[in-house]
């Protein structure tokens, strides 16, 4: 029934109809439904993304630039990136350890963030404008203020506790499960691996990080949430209301979201280079290596977090900014091991040019060069230069842009066995180019407004110098060029053939 | 040189660029080499490349370190610490945050002479940045309301001017609109 769901699906139905004379239906079915399903939140994202310039550039009005952010972020962050990755992990897994990636868990998986992302739209629409990153207490201040209603802060709240119960718990719940429990099927164990692969271990530590630091956040979100149902008095739970708790448990988990996402798409580079090895030799330069840049990202990021809050100084104590410090440049030392051990691959084996490969190797420079953006502003006396402006801005977006190409590159590996379609070869190169230039300009051009000052969320650019406005124009032009990439992708999988 | 780089955004910038511009050099050459040149397996000595991950792993840490560790003495913390320290007088201003405005206990100093802002937020999360005439960050302050200690820095202004303030957390509908700004002259004027 759910393939049958896909397959009428318009438009999109065409790309991700799933084969189902492999008998693979239980790993295939329903990471090509969520795939699918977040292919229509891209093109909201892509959309509104487009949309903020242009309404800087023809001075409309200020609140429809900030509907866009708020939605444009939530939409790229959860329901298309977030539910991208888990689709292509859930089958990932599935075909790793031969077990079904189907059943009542995936489905509630399913329903929680696409439900969660409807609500939070709507609230949006009705008024709601917060950001992906909610800046609590602005929802009650807001509609203390009547900049909206308080019952688009409870639907935008519900929506986006249900989005939260799906990546914190359900999903890893649902990762574990399969890496852990269960019995093994081998009529659905496509390439065998155990936890010593760096794969296979990368995605159970990113489950594991989202489990332990989202736990807090649904703890004080759900307290906020009953106490805006009125089911217990917000008197009760003044311990969760205080806006440095919500902020403290809120950049715990988004910060290490952020990391589990890398931890978890760097361990799918792992697991899907040596497939393109020239060589044919399938083994990376070092498990050991690997796995190594893996903890070390593991330990450093949990903490890294208090760069956030530099600025805050002395509500921060300088102690923990210093730690905030040493741990932000101490995860460069992972990125700098999982370089080492991809660049070592690639020159002992050779690698076959293939439009997938590209794309990851693309979207791994991507990360890098995002990644020394960040550890730079992870400094603290370059954060008070920096914090708050485009950079970090930025920085937040390309961290997404970035693993988004890698995971359009494992996606471009997996297709076939979910479709049973080949995908063009030359349309496959002329995404990852167009959506490489795209990015690696907006890489430069957010950096460049941090660097001349412009602030981050701001609808007003024409308020500030000249430079700001052709910052702007920059960001349009390399945005149009992401969305021509985005669009070949989508291309190659509506002419995809079958094999 | 280092003012360049530790008190300007250009600088964080260049200090981007500078671990940049050799990965962008040497990962794509490396890709290309053995994508299309020769994808043949190199034959390397395996200890030859261990001594290179070695080296590898030294400079990256090493560059890290002198990074952070030349930035010491423009820890916002290290130079407040230094202007008490030095005995000066210390001018306390108060700052105020709400949606969308500042109260600024005093809007104007003298080039020279060491400023405590003092700030803090009474609603929702307010920045508080201060900017040049010529459009640069001097600095900027995150400010979550409730938090027992107000943001705190020192500051000394170098040059007269107007100083714009801006808020750099959005703070709601009309957060672009809530700017302030601060008068500096020439000292004893």
């Amino acid at each position: 029934m759910l393939a049958a769901t896909i397959r009428r699906t318009p438009f999109l139905g065409r790309m991700f109809d799933v084969d189902e004379s492999t008998g693979l239906s239980d790993i295939n079915t329903w990471p090509a439904m969520m795939i699918m399903t977040s292919f229509v939140w891209l093109i909201v994202a892509i959309l509104l993304g487009v949309l903020m310039p242009v309404i800087q550039l023809a001075e409309l009005d200020t609140n429809l630039f900030y509907s866009a952010i708020t939605l444009h972020g939530a939409a790229l962050a959860f329901p298309f990136l977030f539910q991208f990755m888990m689709g292509i992990s859930l089958h990932r897994s599935g075909g790793c350890m031969g077990k079904s990636a189907s059943g009542p868990l995936t489905t509630l998986i399913y329903i929680c963030m696409n439900g969660g992302a409807v609500l939070l739209t709507l609230a949006v629409i009705g008024g709601l404008k917060i950001t992906y990153t909610v800046m609590y207490p602005l929802p009650l201040v807001g509609a203390q203020m009547g900049q909206w209603s308080m019952g688009m802060v409870v639907l935008g709240f519900t929506g986006i506790a249900l989005v939260l119960t799906s990546m914190i718990f359900l999903y890893p719940i649902q990762i574990l499960r399969m890496s852990f429990f269960g019995k093994q099927r081998e009529d659905l164990l496509l390439s065998a691996r155990t936890l010593n692969d760096p794969g296979m271990l990368g995605m159970v530590m990113s489950v594991m990080i989202l489990l332990v630091t989202g736990t807090p956040l649904m703890i004080v979100a759900g307290a906020v949430l009953l106490g805006l149902y009125g089911l217990v008095p917000l008197e009760a739970i003044t311990w969760a209301t205080e806006p440095v708790v919500f902020q403290y448990v809120f950049y715990i988990f988004a910060h290490n979201l952020m990391e589990a996402m890398a931890i978890m798409v760097i361990s799918a580079v792992y697991a899907t280079l040596p497939l393109y090895l020239a060589d044919g030799t399938r083994k990376l330069y070092s498990n050991k290596l690997a796995n190594l840049a893996l903890w070390i990202l593991l330990v450093t990021s949990v903490t890294s977090f208090f760069h956030h809050f530099y600025t805050t100084n002395p509500g921060l104590p300088s102690a923990l900014a210093y730690h905030g410090n040493f741990m932000s440049w101490a995860t460069g030392v992972g990125a700098a091991l999982s370089l080492f051990t991809i660049l070592a691959t690639i020159w002992k084996h050779g690698i076959k040019p293939e439009p997938g490969l590209m794309a990851i190797l693309a979207g791994f420079v991507l990360y890098i060069m995002d990644g020394v953006n960040a550890m730079v502003a992870g400094n603290i006396v370059v954060s008070y230069q920096v914090h708050g402006t485009l950079w970090v801005g930025g920085h937040a977006m390309m961290v997404l842009i970035a693993m988004c190409l890698m995971w359009m590159g494992v996606l471009y590996h997996h297709y076939p066995v979910i479709t049973g379609k080949k995908l063009d070869t030359n349309l496959g190169n002329r995404f990852v180019k167009y959506y490489f230039i795209g990015a690696f300009g907006l890489t430069y051009s957010f950096a460049a407004g941090g660097a001349m000052g412009m602030p981050r969320r701001f609808a007003d650019w024409s308020a500030g110098p000249d430079s700001w406005m052709m910052v702007g124009i920059a960001i349009l032009i390399f945005g149009i060029f992401l969305t021509v990439g985005f669009v070949t992708y989508m291309q190659n999988f509506l002419k995809s053939r079958a094999i | 040189m280092l003012d360049f780089l530790y008190s300007t955004g250009w600088g964080a910038f260049a200090l981007m660029l500078f671990f940049h511009i050799p990965f962008l050099i040497v990962f794509p050459y490396i890709v290309y080499r053995k994508c299309y040149v020769n994808t043949g397996p190199s034959n390397t000595d395996p200890r030859k490349l261990s001594r290179l991950e070695a080296l590898w792993l030294i400079i990256a840490v090493g560059l890290f370190i002198a990074a952070n560790v030349y930035s010491i003495n423009y820890l916002p913390m290290v130079k407040t610490s230094a202007t008490e320290a030095s005995g000066a007088v210390i001018q306390d201003v108060d700052v105020t945050a709400r949606s969308w405005s500042y109260e600024i206990s005093n809007r104007q100093f003298e080039v020279g002479k060491p400023v405590r802002f003092s700030v803090k937020s009474v609603d929702t999360m307010h920045g508080f940045t201060v900017y040049h005439p010529n459009g640069k960050i001097l600095f900027n302050m995150m400010l979550i309301p409730g938090l027992e200690k107000a943001s705190s820095l020192v500051y000394t202004f170098t040059e007269p001017g107007k100083y714009k303030v801006r808020c750099l957390e959005y703070c709601g509908i009309a957060h672009h609109a809530m700017q302030d700004e601060l008068t500096v002259v020439k000292s004893g004027s």
